[in-house]
């Protein structure tokens, strides 16, 4: 119990949702109520009916109010089951709706490092399976339960007016059901629930994964490692399921055992009750039978209830992600144009790392400069573009667009920077929509003018679908030299002053790239770039080379001046051009 | 209504035949609970004493339950059978999937494959579970009721009998109608996961477009348009439960009233008349029952069919034409393709004519420009691609094969490509992947060779620092160097093909790893596809694609001498800065 309210103190997630649509939850339970109350109802009235038409009344008239109630009840019934469905159906999933958004909201706050953070395996359980849960959670056991309860409350009112006693025994024994064996279903079967959840989770991280490498393991040959690593969930979960089932069915069995007692007293109690005079003894047949259509309403609270730790553990892990909206307080827009960047005084090191990536890095760029960064392999150019970015905060030092801190202006940042990061991810929809997502405001012909700038025309005027082709997941669809000339296009198309590219010519042929660089200093003239590069094809482009090595900056000058003055860079370059140094 | 597919299940049949014995029993146990029970009510209603209903009230007890056991028996019947089934399905759906490989994955979206293997899944164990009980239950059960109900008294009989069939074709009907919006709906779930799969590998890229918080409406919009699919089956699938109930309560209203008459006018009385109203709830229950869970089963029908579909999908035969064991690639073996074609789409081919004769311990570069067809090439090479069947000839040593996704050949080469995935795992199972038996030791040198040392011991845990999606970050250069380490681990695989292993190095790394890779060439069968052509110099062996096809080969010499496209990109190289 403490658990369960524990559950709910610091609850975003389910509580609110009953609040606000609390009209639309009122309706449904209403509904719910009045379906099993007919059920009930027509068998009750049935009952009297045939009972009452068996004394022979003189007049027909006698036993019209039964007849006309019957044929009431008789349709009342499905009109409200109908209704309820419906309305409960359309509820919960507006509801999901809402979650679905929430969650994606509370994932792209950590958008950044969401690499780090998030495996798309868990996500994904967290969207497909814990969603799922919380919607059987209304369907399968809140709403069931309050409708039974209420039921519950009902039926031991009426009986006892007629009889204390019975009234009594009744509590005791129908709160068998409704009570005692739910929460006895939790307690057994609960861990197991919570259990078969969990494995269930790890599966969905595990799969996910290995789907994504698959290609590694059909070549390393792992045929068996990659079924047993699949096989042994498999088993684990249908370990638990049978458990679980026979559970269900032995306490099924046990609800039906309480209901033939029911059905028993309830013939014992007539017998005592009912049975002074012939009129009085129609009533037996109606109680007796108006017991039968309500065991549905009651067996089905167990199984909801027992289902609960699973929910919980939804709730929990939905819970526990961070959905505090993001703090804009502080953030202001750059107003005058941009002029400068600064990185001051920059120290830098990854959480838990032993490295110092920067120490004391300083570095400016004045608006419409372009600078080419090179360094080797893992020193931090592309954590030098994050911190730029003010995706990731300095240790120590600042970074600045014409004075104004960049942390402080992450909503403008869109409009400030364009970025072509290391891995470009192509969304599984059109060339057009993909690169449209550069600026949402280009006509088709600009999109078409940035793919042509990218010398993909052709290519694409060759495809039965044109420019409507889907690209697939992750752009799948096209060689990586396309790929990232796709993600190129969409940074062509997007209107801002700084323009941050990293790798942009990763795989591609010397001609195609000495192209490709050319195009992009002339569409980017007046822009400002920075950019990351491995080798020093197209470098004649830029005013400035710098070079990163152990934190900082080790030489700088103008690609000239470097080729004169600096024996590494000429040793760079003739490797570079395939002469062995 | 009933899906035949169900009965081709190993085991079924007499199952079925059980389970119909059963459901049979359980009829008798329902017609004797009601018989009882009415004996004993109408003992009552003549104001009799409680002494004289104590044996019907036993006998009604002993039925009901009887009647409940049979339920949990026929539970436990069904069970394993589910079980089993749903398992191997599972399995199945595993080795179909490692055979189909990621180029199936790419055409179907990785959140489409997972959510089909886990949730598909369970919801064919549920519809399995639900769909068979059921429909014996209703194929029996209101028979046997109906047969004692016409003993007592035909005329309600004959009316029951009559509102069946009208039932059964109502849902028919409408049942159509929800399976066309259910396969709707079930694509739209597919779409969704694999909607929400591609969002969130694609966020980092959204945030620098400045998309990623106005693409929560996005979400919101998939998931309504779910919702109103889903909604929309449900209208239907509950209208038809909505006619059912209509129906049966109103026949169990009317069937009340006919026997009211029948009282009133004396032609019956009151006990077979009790009798028949508590058996007609009965007789409608099986088919209620069923009909309740009907949204639930179309969801399960669907993607049983979704999962049959992948099983059926095609994968190359023949993988076995050169034994089960890997090959012995030595110095004087060999490996020939003639005039191989090869086409995605069945529209364009994207490999053509294609002619190799690789011998030894070939280097063999691959040169060409963006799109001409490096990695199809490699990907032909490494047998996961499939060559148009009919044109053009592969032989291995000499002896002819279909295509290259051969077992022996797949375990005997070593592939690296364009985009190294790497694991959610530690540094050093990354690194071993492809001999997970390798010790430390042996894996510290192959991360020596791929120059990851210095970085290795800034790394918290070193070796075993975990990496990969959900950990560590790691740079573009040490994932491709990671790869590369696989390389220098495993040296029984004596063919490598790889795809611009240094593209994401620059060049002064790549000078240094250049001198170990080198020494790793010498006996080695090697597949070099790149755009760094200083490269070039240490390949024994060129070969120029350009628009899917070889335009030239030859030795670095004889290219150089040759004045065409390889030269073009040459001078391309050397015209820098
Ligand atoms: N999220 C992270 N957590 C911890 N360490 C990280 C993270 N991302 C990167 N690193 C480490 O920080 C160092 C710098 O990484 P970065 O990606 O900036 O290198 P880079 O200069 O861009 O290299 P490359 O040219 O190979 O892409 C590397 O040693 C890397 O392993
Ligand atoms: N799955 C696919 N379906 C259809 N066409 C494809 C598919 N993958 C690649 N292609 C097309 O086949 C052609 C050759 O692609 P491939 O990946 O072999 O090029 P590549 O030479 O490796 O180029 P890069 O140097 O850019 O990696 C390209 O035009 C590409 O668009
Ligand atoms: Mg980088
Ligand atoms: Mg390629």
């Amino acid at each position: 119990m403490k658990d369960f309210f524990a559950t709910f103190k610091h609850d975003t997630w389910v509580m609110p949702y009953l609040r606000k649509y609390k009209k639309l939850l009122a309706l449904t339970l209403f509904l719910g109520l009045m379906t099993f109350f007919c059920g009930s109802a027509l068998m009750f009235n049935s009952g009297y009916l045939i009972s009452k038409a068996a004394r022979h009344p003189y007049n027909i008239l006698m036993i019209y109010v039964p007849i006309v109630l019957t044929r009431a009840f008789g349709i009342g019934r499905p009109a409200f089951r109908y209704a309820e469905r419906i309305t409960s159906h359309n509820w919960v999933l507006r509801i999901v709706s809402d979650f679905r958004k929430k969650l994606y909201q509370a994932v792209e706050k950590h958008a950044v490092a969401i690499r780090q953070n998030f495996q798309t395996g868990d996500v994904l359980s967290l969207l497909a399976d814990d969603i799922d849960h919380i919607e059987n959670l209304y369907l399968r056991t809140v709403f069931p339960t309050v409708i039974a309860l209420m039921m519950y409350v009902l039926i031991i009112i009426a009986l006892g007016y007629f009889s204390w006693w019975f009234g009594l025994l009744m509590l005791v024994l129908l709160g068998l059901v409704v009570i005692v064996m739910p929460l006895w279903s939790v307690l057994i079967n609960g861990a197991r629930e919570t259990q078969s959840r969990q494995i269930q989770q790890g599966f969905y991280t595990q799969l996910t994964d290995s789907v994504m490498g698959l290609g590694d393991w059909l070549i390393a040959g792992r045929q068996k490692d990659f079924y047993q690593r699949q096989t042994k969930p498999i088993a684990e979960i249908a370990a638990l399921r049978r458990k679980d089932h026979q559970f269900q069915w032995w306490r099924d069995f046990t609800i039906q055992l309480i209901f033939g007692v029911v059905c028993i007293a309830l013939l014992i109690w007539s017998s005592f009750y009912w049975t002074t005079n012939s009129a009085s003894s129609n009533w037996v047949a109606a109680f007796v039978l108006s017991v039968f259509p309500l065991v549905d309403a009651f067996q089905s609270v167990s199984q909801g209830v027992s289902e609960w730790p699973s929910y919980q553990r939804s709730i929990r892990r939905v819970n526990a992600l961070d959905t505090a909206p993001t703090d804009d307080h502080d953030q202001t827009v750059l107003t005058e144009p941009f002029q400068m960047l600064q990185v001051a005084d920059l120290d830098f090191a990854y959480p838990g790392g032993h490295r110092q990536i920067f120490n004391h890095l300083d570095l400016t760029l004045k608006a419409g400069e372009k600078v080419a960064l090179l360094g080797p392999s893992g020193t931090g150019k592309s954590t030098l573009l994050k911190l730029i970015l003010g995706d990731l905060q300095p240790t120590s030092g600042d970074v600045q667009l014409n004075d104004v801190p960049i942390s402080r202006l992450q909503n403008q940042r869109a409009q400030l920077f364009g970025v072509l990061d290391q891995q470009p991810y192509l969304f599984n929809t059109t060339i057009m929509n993909n690169v449209r997502m550069g600026n949402e405001d280009a006509s088709d012909d600009q999109v078409k003018a940035a793919l042509k700038a990218v010398e993909l025309e052709p290519l694409i005027q060759g495809l039965p679908d044109g420019y409507d082709t889907i690209v697939e997941e992750g752009g799948a669809r096209f060689s990586g030299g396309e790929r990232q000339r796709l993600a190129l296009a969409r940074i062509l198309l997007q209107d801002a002053p700084i323009i941050i590219l990293d790798e942009p010519t990763v795989s591609l042929d010397p001609i195609t790239e000495s192209h490709l660089l050319a195009t992009v200093f002339r569409v980017l003239q007046d822009k400002t770039i920075l950019w990351v590069t491995h080798h020093l094809a197209g470098v004649e482009n830029v005013d400035q080379v710098r070079f990163l090595e152990d934190g900082a900056f080790d030489m700088a000058g103008t690609p000239d001046e470097l080729y004169q003055t600096a024996p590494r860079f000429k040793r760079l370059y003739d490797l570079d051009r395939g002469r062995e140094a | 209504m009933f899906d035949p597919a169900l009965f081709k299940l190993p085991g079924m049949r007499r199952l079925a035949v059980i389970l119909a014995l059963l459901a049979v029993i359980e009829g008798l146990c329902i017609i004797a609970q009601a018989y009882f029970l009415s004996v004993a009510i109408v003992g009552l209603w003549h104001l009799h004493q409680l002494a004289t209903i104590v044996r019907p009230m036993l006998l009604f007890a002993l039925a009901w339950v009887a009647r409940q056991l049979l339920v949990v028996v026929k539970n436990k019947l069904m069970y394993p059978m589910v079980e089993r089934t749903s398992g191997d399905l599972r399995r199945q759906v595993m080795q179909k999937l490692y055979k189909l490989g990621p180029s199936y994955v790419a055409k179907t979206g990785t959140g489409n494959v997972v959510t089909t293997a886990l949730e598909g899944i369970d919801k064919v164990q549920t519809y399995l579970m639900l769909v068979v009980i059921k429909v014996i239950d209703m194929m029996v059960i209101p028979w046997v009721i109906l047969i004692y109900i016409a003993i007592l008294r035909w005329r309600e009989a004959l009316f029951l009998f009559a509102i069946f069939p009208l039932i059964i074709l109502f849902m028919i009907i409408l049942g159509y109608a929800a399976q066309a919006k259910a396969d709707r709906q079930y694509e739209g779930y597919q779409r969704m996961s694999n909607h929400f799969v591609d969002t969130l590998r694609g966020l980092p890229t959204l945030k620098q477009l400045g998309l990623s918080r106005q693409y929560a409406n996005n979400v919101y919009q998939v998931s309504e348009g779910y919702r109103k699919q889903t909604l929309a089956v449900i209208k239907i699938a509950m209208l038809s439960t909505f006619a059912l109930d209509f129906f049966t309560t109103l026949s169990i209203a009317v069937v009340a009233v006919f026997l009211g008459f029948g009282l009133v006018n004396g032609t019956i009385a009151l006990l077979p008349a009790l009798v028949i109203l508590v058996l007609s709830p009965d007789y409608f229950l099986p088919l209620r029952q069923f009909a309740s869970d009907y949204h639930a089963t179309l969801n399960g029908k669907n993607a049983f069919a979704a999962v049959k579909k992948m099983l059926a999908l095609p994968v190359p035969t023949d993988r076995e034409q050169l034994g089960t064991n890997a090959i012995h690639w030595q110095a004087d073996s060999t490996l020939n393709l003639q005039n191989v074609t090869f086409s995605y789409d069945q529209h364009q081919p994207a490999l053509q004519d294609i002619q190799i004769r690789a011998h030894g311990y070939q280097r063999i570069g691959i040169i060409g420009a963006s799109g001409s067809g490096k990695s199809t090439l490699i990907n032909l090479l490494g047998g996961f691609l499939t060559p148009t069947p009919g044109a053009g000839k592969i032989e291995i040593n000499g002896q002819p094969v279909t295509h290259l996704s051969q077992r022996a050949w797949q375990s005997s080469f070593f592939y690296i490509p364009q985009n190294p995935y790497l694991f959610h795992a530690t540094l050093a199972e990354n690194i071993a992947f492809y001999q997970p038996d390798a010790g430390l030791g042996a894996i510290g040198r192959a991360a020596e060779k791929a120059g990851l040392t210095d970085w290795i011991k800034t790394l918290p845990d070193g070796l075993n620092t975990a990496i990969g999606e959900g950990a560590r970050g790691v740079s573009g250069g040490q994932a491709q160097r990671i790869a590369l380490a696989r390389a220098f681990l495993d040296d029984s695989r004596k063919i490598l093909l790889f795809d611009e292993p240094t593209a994401h190095l620059d060049i002064e790394t790549e000078a240094e790893l250049k001198k170990t890779i080198l020494p790793v060439f010498d006996d080695h069968l090697v597949f070099f596809a790149t755009h760094r052509l200083h490269w070039i110099n240490q390949m024994d062996y060129v070969l120029v694609m350009d628009h899917g096809k070889i335009v030239e080969q030859g030795t670095p010499a004889e290219l150089e001498a040759h004045q065409g496209a390889y030269v073009r990109l040459r001078d391309e190289m050397v015209g820098v800065v």
